[in-house]
């Protein structure tokens, strides 16, 4: 069958809206969406500061199944002890890479090996492919989707891990992860995503998040591509009522990242951590964009997001708050703080809160500065030197970020990434 | 082991030190009295090398080297301490990690091994039982939520873990009541020896019931006025600073 509508993006090639599938439809919208917005430019507020220009000039192939050499591609492999794997291999799931002993009440794999379980009718009912093109490009191109399910009342011990890697290859490849996360009623989990790879690609990961009632969900996605990729990814999660869901964004590899993570409060006394860690060094720009929306009454969220720019990298951030008409007694904190270590590093930083609640508690501050000069000297005069003490206060600004991020292998990965940019060591071993 | 000749500085062009000649050898305390504003802070900056106050005459001789030509890490990898009149609070690094950091880079530049984290818990435990320290505080960020006491312990407590030969300690009694004054006392005096030299600078002579010096040196709008042994500082106790301010007012 032709596609029906005419396309005016260079992604049309990678579309996948072969008839007989169940998502046929859902991908047929989605490409439209999709055509119907294009790649944003500069002109479209939601991406004033982020440039796509130089990434629409790319032609990306779609990918492939290959052989895999066991490599994550980062220099910095975040290898979770006692984890639940899942590896996605050029966008294709490797199960002799996978844990394959799951505990009682976890259902985590390929769309082709969960594809009766209740879970999925939840599948694109979470992303809004209207408000974010690239998730509606990931929908009309992702291979197949991979499921998360914790049943209800069952708490996970083990974290679980989705690693997306993508190899290197001739021609630049594009990859789209899909997840779908759906916490059940009390259940209690650890999620942790990871993109990484070599070379020059795209990826656009789109994940969706259900946490029901009085559900627990540590969602920690780390942002560790190629510093010659694209990352253009986007989370979208749900909370009912009594739930808790921290989301930990920490990204600083790829030339350009941008993540979207968007939170629909729809249940009472709901409570939401944002805690984020977004680095870009040498020509490097990362993008942060958030957005909470208050819908119902007696919810907390707490956003803090910490900045590191470096060399001309590039930071953007934006924090939207929506306080609904119903949502009275509502508590939301934002903060965002950006450290510039160098005169040609830039950070862009707009907090956007919209209050349509009169009872309520709305606090945000943005700060942008640099390390103190005091405290250099207080670390010089014990004998540190100067580039192990930047990397040390550096560090340290991440801090009330770290502190939130309860996988010990994700904070010492950034630790080491801020001391390989800052300083050119390797920080000092902890045991 | 330190020599000071003509030492003027400057901060952003207006003059503090203007003049100062002072020579301290292994195995002596001196005591740097003298008014708010006389330049005190000053001088034990300017030796631990902060970069915000330009000298911009006379040397700075120390163990035969020209201290004012290395970085301040490389004068507290050679030996030279300055306790903190206002410690800096650094959350999110432990006083372990720091001191660690700290002690391995004098190690480095001595071409010693370096300590691993249990080596350095081992060597770092008997220093803390010398300030009375509770070995919690190692694992709290450095002087974060610390009480000014407890920040000037945590000064000495790095003092002794260093083990410098020349300690600078600048007001290191402000604000500490008389317990922690005894306290503190008591760690530097523990430090006291031979090859060892120590500037206590301070407002008071308090401190110096406690630190008890061999040589007392009053300061007066950058220039020392008046030397003496320990019987100054009493003098000084007695009679205020306004005599000596005076008596430089006078002469210039």
């Amino acid at each position: 069958m032709a596609l029906a509508l005419e396309s005016r993006t260079p992604f049309q090639k990678l579309y996948r809206l072969e008839a007989g599938t169940p998502w046929e439809r859902l991908r047929r919208t989605a490409a439209e969406f999709f055509e119907a917005v294009g790649v944003p430019g500069t002109k479209n507020e939601e991406w004033r500061f982020t440039s796509l220009r130089e990434f629409a000039e790319h032609e990306f192939t779609p990918a492939e199944p290959r052989d895999w050499d066991g490599r994550y591609g980062s220099a910095d492999p975040i290898e979770v002890r006692d984890a639940i794997r899942l590896v996605v291999v050029d966008g294709v799931y490797r199960p002799d890479a996978s844990s394959s002993d799951l505990p009682d009440g976890l259902i985590v794999g390929p769309w082709s090996e969960t594809k009766d379980d209740p879970a999925w009718r939840r599948f694109g009912t979470i992303v809004q492919m209207d408000r974010h093109p690239f998730a509606a490009l990931n929908t009309a191109c992702f291979v197949e989707p991979i499921l998360v399910r914790v049943a209800a009342g069952a708490t996970m011990e083990r974290p679980i891990h989705l690693a997306f890697v993508s190899q290197r290859s001739d021609a630049p490849r594009a990859i789209f992860p899909r997840v779908l996360v759906v916490v059940g009623e009390n259940a209690e989990a650890k999620l942790l995503e990871t993109h990484s790879g070599s070379g020059a690609y795209f990826t656009a990961p789109v994940s969706e998040v259900f946490v029901d009632e009085s559900g627990r969900l540590e969602h920690t996605k780390v942002q560790q591509d190629s510093l010659d990729a694209f990352h253009i990814g986007h989370v979208r999660a749900t909370q009912e009522a009594g739930s808790v869901y921290s989301s930990n964004g920490v990204s600083f590899g790829a030339r350009l990242s941008r993540n979207d993570i968007d939170i629909w409060l729809g249940g009472e006394h709901t409570e939401t951590w944002l805690n984020g860690a977004y680095m870009a060094f040498g020509e490097q720009l990362t993008d942060s964009h958030t957005r909470l929306d208050h819908a119902m009454p007696n919810c907390h969220s707490f956003q803090v997001y910490k900045g590191i720019l470096g060399g001309a990298g590039a930071g953007v951030f934006n924090g939207k708050i929506y306080v609904h008409p119903d949502a009275q007694k509502t508590d939301a904190k934002q903060t965002n703080k950006a450290l510039l270590l160098s005169p040609q590093a830039t950070v862009n930083t707009k907090p956007q809160l919209e209050i349509f609640a009169d009872d309520v508690k709305c606090t945000h501050g943005a700060t942008v500065g640099q390390l103190e000069a005091e405290s250099l000297f207080y670390l010089r005069s014990r004998g540190i030197g100067l580039a192990e003490a930047q990397a040390i206060l550096t560090y340290a600004f991440l801090a009330e970020v770290l502190e939130k991020i309860s996988l010990e292998a994700v904070r010492t990965a950034l630790e080491r990434v801020v001391f390989r940019q800052v300083a050119r060591v390797e920080p000092m071993p902890e045991e | 082991m330190l020599k000071i000749s003509n030492l003027h500085a400057s901060v952003e062009d207006k003059k503090i030190l203007k003049g100062i000649d002072l020579r301290v050898n292994a195995g002596e305390v001196h005591a740097i009295m003298g008014p708010n504003g006389s330049g005190k802070s000053t001088l034990a900056q300017v030796l631990a090398g902060r970069d915000a106050y330009e000298v911009t005459e006379g040397t700075v001789e120390y163990l035969g080297r020209d201290l004012l030509e290395m970085d301040p890490e490389e004068r507290a990898r050679e030996g030279v301490f300055l306790a903190f009149q206002y410690p800096v609070e650094i959350p999110g690094v432990s006083n372990a990690y720091f001191l660690r950091s700290a002690v391995n880079a004098v190690r480095k530049h001595r071409g010693e091994p370096e300590l691993d984290a249990i080596q350095f818990s081992k060597y770092i435990r008997e220093k803390m039982k010398l300030l009375d320290l509770d070995p919690s505080q190692l694992n709290r960020s450095v002087n974060e939520g610390f009480s000014g006491g407890e920040k000037k312990r945590n000064e000495i407590f790095h003092m002794a873990v260093m083990e410098p030969k020349l300690c600078v300690l600048d007001e290191t009694d402000s604000g500490l009541d008389i317990d922690a004054l005894k306290i503190v006392a008591d760690g530097v005096n523990a430090l006291r020896g031979p090859d060892r030299a120590i500037l206590v600078v301070t407002h008071y002579q308090r401190l110096l019931n406690y630190i008890v010096p061999d040589f007392v040196h009053v300061l007066v709008d950058g220039r020392i006025v008046k030397s003496g042994d320990r019987t100054l500082a009493l003098e000084l106790e007695e009679k205020g600073y306004g005599w000596l301010e005076a008596e430089a007012a006078a002469k210039a």
